[in-house]
């Protein structure tokens, strides 16, 4: 006799649909540089099918990978959007449209910072300050993307968090 | 009810203001530590000539705004004056000396050919641009 599946195939369904959400969005804006909605979904999503996220984060990230090549980007995609995600259920019991701005405007602020140490750590291979500096030259020179990226990831949570937690307030089981 | 509302907005508020110091302290690191350019970006020659028609030419790579701030840059040009409210007026350039009141002389600053509008410490400088330094002297037989 078979037990409960853990994974239904709702759920299935449910995960692919989210992540082509998440890249239908990122395509559909890839010409607007560092102006992206997955920090919106990913938060979104955590905060109405929450550990669900264990499952969408991984399959996002290896058609992420799949897309556009398993780069050094993409270690760094590994630990960034996961971390998005546990600090979004950690704080899963606020409400405020504005703490949603402030976190999703400071992950994107963060999100070179976040991705140096990959940078860090392939430039330790000629020993740790030599990694330090590439790491610490690679995120200075991204520093103004990164303000684009908090003031976009601020102003769409802002504007889009009342009307989609509402529709996905009625849609969610 | 109300004075959890007020506490949350205060806390609210707070995160705005830390968020935004946060992006002045990230834009203050960006404009120390960002790379610099290793030589200037503008192109641009001062030519001067002189009482006898002779003819110095400098070309400098530089990053500067103004026209003072360029023949400062420029290796061997001297120059000096008596400052102003109009800025620096210029008397000698090369260590020749320009004396309005004995001869009706001064020395003429052009750009692109046409004559300067702005004082050397107020000319704008862009890529590209060439000054020339004249002596001038009015002719009166």
């Amino acid at each position: 006799m078979a037990g409960k599946s853990l994974v239904t195939i709702k759920d299935i369904t449910l995960i692919g649909m989210m992540v082509a959400i998440i890249e239908l969005c990122k395509v559909a804006m890839g010409f607007l540089p560092n102006i992206e909605l997955t920090s919106f979904w990913i938060i979104m999503f955590t905060l109405f099918f929450g550990r669900k996220m264990m499952l969408v984060v991984p399959v996002f990230l290896l058609i992420e990978g799949a897309m556009y090549g398993f780069g050094m980007w993409w270690i760094s995609y590994l630990y960034v959007w996961p971390l998005l995600s546990l600090v979004t259920w950690w704080c899963r019991r606020q409400q405020s449209v504005w703490f949603w701005s402030i976190l999703s405007g400071a992950f994107g602020l963060f999100f070179g910072f976040l991705c140096a140490f990959t940078t860090v750590a392939m430039g330790s291979v000629d020993g740790i300050r030599n990694g330090l500096y590439a790491g610490f030259v690679w995120w200075v020179a991204g520093i103004p993307w990164d303000i684009a990226h908090c003031a976009g990831n601020f102003v769409l949570m802002l504007v889009m968090y009342q009307p989609i937690r509402r529709i996905m307030k009625n849609i969610s089981y | 009810m109300t004075s959890n509302t007020k506490k949350s907005g205060f806390k609210l508020m707070i995160g705005v203001v830390v968020l935004a110091a946060i992006i002045a302290a990230f834009v203050m690191v960006y404009r120390t530590f960002s790379a610099k350019p290793a030589e200037g970006s503008k192109s641009i020659t001062i030519e001067v000539i002189g009482k006898e028609a002779d003819s110095i030419v400098y070309e400098l790579h530089t990053d500067v705004e103004y026209l003072r701030q360029a023949m400062d840059e420029a290796d061997g040009l001297t120059f000096s004056g008596e400052e102003s409210e109009f800025g620096l007026m210029i008397d000698s350039v090369n260590g020749e000396t320009a004396d309005f009141n004995a001869d009706g002389a001064y020395w003429s600053f052009y750009v692109n050919g046409e004559y300067c509008n702005y004082g050397i410490d107020t000319q704008p400088v862009y890529d590209g641009d060439q000054f020339l330094i004249e002596y001038t002297a009015d002719v009166k037989e």
